[in-house]
């Protein structure tokens, strides 16, 4: 397969805009090579760096040094050292660890191999350990190219990529870190998480400005008064139309969500405020298998779809909501059946299930509500066995205790008597 | 209560934030119920990334300054009610 180089830009264009100044593809590299050479011998790098700079010279050290960068949204302290046990000869990069000398010399631009695989990005998985998700080289450089083109990046006029998504995330990962490499923009670096160091961070870079976000954090925004955006990116859960167009009205901005899973990385686009159609980027298309909607996309395996859809001869598709029991919250997925089983599994548990409340995507302060049949366990108890075993943003925020579950003659259990339940619980 | 020890009951600036806490994440607990030292990410009250956002936009309406997270504090100030509180009482501008 064909290689292709690791940075494709014109000589001095920036690829970051850190504190302390833009950074073009001479220094990054000489940063990156930098950390190449001090790492210890081994097959894998596991990059924790949360500074994104320190995390794209991570990365980039990887793919001089021949490693492979295992990647994760929000690696805690337990999924470190899961990592580091599964895979032999990892080598954990932090941010302490990716602070080098700078001024180094710029090696020569590296060729990577399409087929060579580059990266592995875990997602949380609901039964304990996190999932693998394989990233080729020709599939991440495939899809910057195509994002650059549908957001009408052009070296011309380089835009300035602000993203409040953390870079191990495949989202943050793809629109923050790997799109500077291949498409004509350069990613903020900074702080860039509560509102006002968004509005900061979009005021210190040059136009025109891309801000890189998520519904929920889209909403608190959406108070600000940001300079003049090319465009808002929204991605990880569905954006409520309504939003989308007070923030397009408000800002003088289009607003576009990307439809994409950590297997296959963005598979789509769409102005939300003007069609519900999804138009799949160049060389991704879905298709309807016998066990449901897929992805197919060059140098990646076909990923199964979570949601229903439905396909326009001309390529485009609409969602028509999950078919699978997965539940998405914060960036992170899991699988409600799994969640159950672990809920069930707990010491003194004799039953219990997990409610998805309706307006899960719409509420940021929506969390899961979990109902358990546990006589002689209390509620602190069940929640400190829970944190154990699954990722914080699907804790349950109300664990309610009852003496039975509402469970019909088959055993089944309505939505409708559980959200009875929980109606019954808030008038009490 | 009187056996209570003066470290383990809310300030009146403390019971304040609590029930700001409180309201602006629609949490089960009442606001008295917070103890001041209690952690409220993670463990304790059980607070995660996304609360921290809707907090920062509740203190920055009520109290009239914005948390960043340039500020490397940040981690001792969201350690509890009563640092949180103490970083407020510092910075509020009303």
């Amino acid at each position: 397969m064909a290689s292709s180089p690791l940075i494709d830009r014109p000589a001095g264009a920036a690829l970051f805009h850190t504190q302390d100044g833009p950074v073009d593809a001479g220094r990054f590299l000489a940063d990156a090579a930098e950390i190449a050479g001090r790492l210890p011998a081994g097959d894998y790098i596991l990059n924790v760096c949360r500074d994104r700079y320190r995390f794209a010279t991570t990365l980039a050290a990887g793919l001089l040094a021949g490693r492979v960068s295992l990647l994760c949204g929000d690696p805690s302290a337990s999924v470190v050292a899961g990592l580091v046990e599964r895979f032999a000869g990892t080598a954990v990069v932090g941010d302490g660890e990716a602070e080098g000398a700078p001024g180094g010399a710029v090696p020569a631009m590296p060729q990577i191999a399409g087929d060579r695989l580059v990266a592995i990005v875990f997602t949380s998985g609901s039964t304990g350990a996190p999932v693998a998700h394989p990233k080729h080289w020709a599939a991440l450089v495939a899809r910057s190219r195509a994002a650059g083109e549908r957001f009408g990046l052009f070296e011309t006029e380089p835009a300035s990529i602000v993203g409040t998504v953390p870079p191990g995330h495949m989202y943050g990962l793809e629109t923050t870190v790997l799109l500077p490499f291949h498409a004509a923009c350069a990613a903020w670096c900074g702080p860039a998480f509560f509102a006002a160091d968004v509005q900061s961070a979009l005021e210190a870079v040059p136009k025109p400005r891309v801000l890189v976000t998520t519904p929920l954090q889209l909403r608190n925004l959406a108070t600000l008064t940001p300079p003049p955006l090319q465009a808002i990116i929204s991605a990880t859960a569905p954006l409520d139309t309504a939003l989308a167009g007070a923030v397009e009205a408000r800002w003088s901005s289009p607003v576009f969500e990307i439809f994409g899973a950590t297997e296959c990385g963005s598979v789509a686009t769409r102005r939300t405020a003007e069609t519900e159609s999804w138009l799949p980027y160049e060389g991704v298309s879905l298709h309807e298998g016998a066990a449901g909607p897929f992805v197919r996309a060059a140098f990646a395996a076909d990923t199964p779809l979570a949601d229903a859809v439905e396909l326009a001869a001309d390529g485009s598709f609409r969602l028509l909501g999950r078919r699978t029991d997965l539940v998405k919250m914060g960036g992170r997925r899991a699988s409600l059946a799994g969640l159950n089983e672990i809920l069930t599994g707990l010491e003194g548990v004799r039953d219990g299930v997990f409610v998805v409340p309706d307006d899960l995507d719409r509420r940021s302060t929506a969390r899961l509500v979990a109902v358990v049949v546990a006589p002689g366990r209390t509620v602190a108890g069940l929640l400190a066995d829970l944190r154990e075993r699954i990722d914080p943003v699907f804790l349950p925020r109300r664990l309610i205790q009852v003496e039975a579950l509402p469970r019909n003659s088959l055993g089944k259990l309505p939505r409708e008597a559980l959200l009875d339940l929980l109606r019954t619980r808030d008038a009490a | 209560m009187t056996s209570t020890p003066t470290l383990l009951t809310q300030t009146s600036a403390e019971q304040q934030l609590a029930a700001l806490i409180v309201a602006s994440l629609q949490l089960e607990v009442a606001a008295e119920d917070i103890a001041p030292e209690e952690r409220l990410f993670g463990e304790g009250l059980g607070l995660d990334s996304i609360d921290a956002l809707e907090l920062a936009l509740a203190i920055s309406t009520n109290y009239g300054f914005e948390l960043r997270s340039d500020d490397e504090r940040n981690k001792r100030i969201f350690a509890s009610l009563r640092s949180l509180s103490s970083h407020v009482e510092e910075h509020r501008t009303r």
